[in-house]
């Protein structure tokens, strides 16, 4: 391997914080020639769990899905757009289920050298039921794990990175 | 999201005194206006009862979880409440009430709602968890159960 990181995942929850993640994905994938891939799992499990648990009406269950689908969607084409801005082609994967059994399988079955999360949680529990879907992550990932923290300066770096091209839609996400 | 991210000590009161399920409900909202006094009182308080009238959030076990999706809240809230005695809040298995969890999420903010929601059911659906929130009388004691 000539360099340590080649095939680079970066997890996206909807949160700014996994935005700053994908930017910081993006300038790591560039410096290093790299190829990256973003996954953003939609949480049926949880929204399962969440009408067995009888907090979620069917109705609500199915309104929340077609949010967190279309939440998907929009953040995946954004960082597309981001990686394009930089000269990054950005793989983006919609998957469904237990997000951090998605995303563990993906790591394992593409061989993927790094992780890359934003949002840990700064408050620390000892009770397995409280862990973050991203600390989980963090915990079981069968690769090295990259937590992106700081985002205002990851946003300056992220600026300050030429663009390949001038023109740029405007997706808000 | 988890609870332990969301919740925060001046959002929590213990105890509640209202002493009846919609008393209940408008008690948390107040407790989030106090906090964020630019909400509408009323637009929140509306969309979490249209949700009761959909079907009671409360659950089994003494937890109920009154939440509701509007436009009234820039960012996730969580206000959690608890009461000395067991309230009648027409929960699923007949039983009365005591730990109360309100929480409000903007449109846009779906994943990270459900992720709060699943959170704080995992960890209410602790009967070691349950048993201990009700005994605690302070903020504080409710925290420092969750950090422990």
């Amino acid at each position: 391997m000539s360099e340590p990181f080649k095939d680079i995942l970066v997890y996206l929850d909807g949160s700014e914080d996994s935005i700053t993640a994908a930017m910081a994905a993006i300038a790591l994938t560039k410096r290093l020639e790299g190829s990256l891939t973003a996954i953003y799992v939609v949480n049926t499990k949880a929204l399962q769990d969440l009408v067995k648990a009888r907090i979620f009406l069917d109705i609500e269950e199915q309104e929340y899905r077609r949010d967190i689908e279309e939440d998907a969607g929009r953040y995946l084409r954004h960082v597309e757009e981001l990686g394009r801005q930089k000269g990054v082609d950005v793989k983006t994967i919609k998957s469904s289920g237990s997000v951090n059994t998605e995303v563990r399988n993906y790591l394992e079955e593409n061989h993927i050298d790094l992780l890359v999360l934003g949002g840990i949680s700064a408050i620390h529990s000892r009770r397995d039921e409280l862990l973050s879907e991203s600390d989980r992550m963090m915990r079981t990932a069968p690769c090295p794990v990259l937590v992106v923290r700081d985002n205002d300066s990851v946003w300056e770096m992220f600026e300050a990175m030429p663009n390949v091209q001038v023109e740029v839609e405007n997706d808000t996400y | 999201m988890t609870l332990t991210d969301a919740l925060e000590r001046d959002y929590i009161k213990v105890p509640l005194q209202a002493r009846t399920k919609n008393a209940i409900i408008e008690e948390l909202v107040e407790v989030l206006i106090k906090n964020r006094p630019t909400y509408n009182h009323e637009e929140i308080l509306s969309a979490v009862l249209a949700r009761e009238v959909l079907g009671s959030t409360g659950l089994a076990d003494g937890v109920a979880i009154p939440h509701a999706k509007t436009a009234a809240v820039d960012k996730i809230a969580l206000v959690m409440g608890i009461t000395p005695e067991p309230i009648d809040f027409k929960a699923q298995d007949g039983k009365g009430s005591q730990l109360f969890f309100l929480v409000l999420a903007p449109e846009k903010e779906s994943s990270a709602y459900i992720e709060l929601l699943a959170s704080i059911a995992r960890a209410t659906s602790s009967s070691v968890v349950r048993r201990l929130m009700v005994k605690a009388h302070t903020p504080d004691e409710v925290l420092q159960l969750l950090l422990d």
